[in-house]
């Protein structure tokens, strides 16, 4: 039986439950995302020389890959190799992230964002663009914005929002009047969309109505995403602080010593 | 795509023809350039086309082969995309070169024909829930003149049209093994609806409007770009049949995406979608 989440009369809901930075050490910034039961990391590193490659080229590439852990999916077990739907993934969260980042700072470098996906309940890519958003805040990189995404499931007359997997399965399959799902990416501040995708088969009045809600229901993430990373930056800067102080202090003993053997020296 | 020059007079030349409806070879925005379809070029194919879009060009082929269909999907075939671009497209295509956009253009039209809506797989099933039909189309890039996608989907559309399924004549159970005979005679064979098939039709945009069927000096001048894909009204498909026992299915988006390191506004995107259909 099917549970609809959100029903004709549409509750906007903020689903991104959880939204941390700093969760990889050893990357230059990092993200976990957990949008319902959906939980990803996302890791960014630092530009380094594009491989194979020959030409200048004038603007720096992203480099994304998504993976899934091998015990995400909940139908079957998902091997090593890459498939079709995590190369898919990859494509689609590039063509995301193309334009919030300011290329034209690292030219003929790349920058690798790589996601893993813990749990897949639906909205995977809605979960990884807002990841590798915030984990390229994260990591410094420059942007134009700050990127949030999401995505509805349309079920004859009903659209869900943030479908978890058991309703994104019955939308692909379904043979009502407007089957469908859309996920759409919108960079907040200057009011574009950066990707948008549609499977199913939906008549252009259901998709018009369905980007006014997707607009809509980025907007509010954005708030919770600012929020993660202004408390992000205030740590970074208490850290900062924090770490001069152990420096002076680290000085002054230092200084101490050092007049301490110039008076034995000049002593002597 | 590959050495293509264009100095930055020529493309404000293009831009700033384009906000008048006018462009480089005299279309408007809405206008495709001529194009040459063939089919049936492929001897050894179940089923071929090629399509020749001014400077793009396009192969098809389609093998069938039997397959046992998916457990979740017991009465529905299965179709699978594979493009190859091959190097005398554009000498970037060699060995991996071409991955990206192959692989683009691929889940594009695997997408567009997911719905059961766009392309019916249960007219590929033999015996439901043992065999099934399984269709390989295999798209070859040969030239590279703009706008892949639309050419891509016309070919795919055309290819299938002239597909031909072997009828099968005999059929043993034994005791689950299901062995299939099929019929020997080569006139002997069922074409596919292909009647509400997906065509995709790319939509450039270039300054503040929007192109159609975009030549490749225009996809340079372009930042960002929507393919829109559309299924048809079998209606129209089937002229003389008794067309009041096919439903009027209204033109519908089978797949929307955006390919380009760019980003619309909204109202772009909406006038854009409106624009496609």
């Amino acid at each position: 039986m099917v549970k609809p989440n959100s029903s004709s009369s549409v509750q906007y809901c903020g689903s991104l439950s959880v939204a941390r930075t700093d969760m990889v050490s050893q990357a230059k910034g990092s993200a976990y995302v957990e949008l319902r039961k959906t939980k990803v990391v996302c890791s960014v590193f630092d530009p380094r020389e594009i491989p194979h490659q020959n030409e200048f080229r004038q603007l720096g590439q992203l480099y994304c890959e998504v993976k899934f852990a091998p015990f995400s999916c909940p139908r079957k077990r998902r091997p090593y190799v890459p498939d079709v739907e995590e190369k898919a993934l990859s494509v689609a969260l590039r063509q995301a992230l193309e334009p919030a980042v300011c290329r034209h700072f690292f030219p003929d470098y790349q920058i690798d964002v790589l996601i893993y996906i813990l749990e897949h309940d639906g909205s995977c890519l809605a979960a990884a663009i807002n990841a590798a958003g915030l984990a390229l805040a994260n990591a410094a990189v420059p942007m134009f914005d700050i990127i949030t995404s999401c995505s509805v499931a349309v079920i004859g007359h009903q659209m869900f929002i943030d479908p978890p997997e058991i309703e994104e399965h019955i939308a692909k399959n379904s043979t009502e009047v407007n089957p469908g799902i859309i996920t759409m990416s919108v960079l907040s501040q200057l009011k574009q969309i950066s990707d948008f995708t549609q499977i199913g088969s939906m008549d252009v009045e259901c998709v018009t109505k369905v980007m006014e809600v997707l607009l809509k229901e980025c907007e509010i993430i954005v708030p919770n995403i600012q929020r993660v990373l202004v408390v992000d930056v205030v740590k970074n800067f208490e850290l900062k602080k924090h770490l001069e102080a152990e420096t002076k202090k680290r000085e002054e003993i230092l200084k101490k010593k050092m007049d301490e053997w110039r008076s034995l020296l000049n002593g002597q | 795509m590959a050495g293509l020059l264009l100095s930055s007079t020529e493309k404000v030349f293009i831009v700033h023809g384009v906000q008048e409806d006018f462009r480089s070879d005299g279309r408007s925005n809405i206008d495709y350039r001529p194009m040459e379809l063939e089919t049936d070029v492929v001897s050894h194919a179940s089923g071929s086309a090629r399509l020749r879009l001014a400077n793009t060009d396009i192969l098809v082929g389609i093998k069938t082969e039997i397959d046992t269909p998916k457990p979740d999907k017991p009465d529905m075939g299965k179709i699978e995309f594979l493009v190859d671009g091959s190097a005398n497209a554009t000498p970037e295509f060699e060995g991996r070169g071409g991955e990206n956009l192959a692989s683009s253009i691929s889940n594009t039209m695997q997408r567009a024909y997911h719905s059961s809506q766009a392309f019916d797989l249960k007219q590929l099933c033999i015996v439901e829930g043992k065999q099934c039909w399984k269709l390989y189309v295999d798209i070859l890039i040969l030239e590279c003149g703009g706008n892949w996608f639309d050419a891509v989907s016309l070919a795919t559309k055309a290819a299938l049209f002239n597909t031909r399924i072997p009828l099968v004549k005999a059929l043993l159970m034994d005791g689950g093994n299901v062995d299939l005979q099929l019929s020997d005679d080569p006139y002997d064979f069922k074409f596919l609806d292909v009647g509400s098939a997906p065509l995709l039709v790319t939509l450039c945009k270039i300054g503040e409007k929007c192109v159609v069927d975009p030549s490749a000096e225009e996809e340079s001048c372009s930042v960002i770009s929507l393919i829109v894909g559309i299924t048809g009204n079998s209606k129209s498909y089937c002229a003389d049949k008794g067309a009041s026992n096919i439903t009027d299915v209204d033109i519908k988006c089978s797949t929307i995406s955006m390919n380009g390191p760019g980003s619309l506004a909204p109202k772009t995107l909406k006038n854009a979608i409106h624009q496609g259909m």
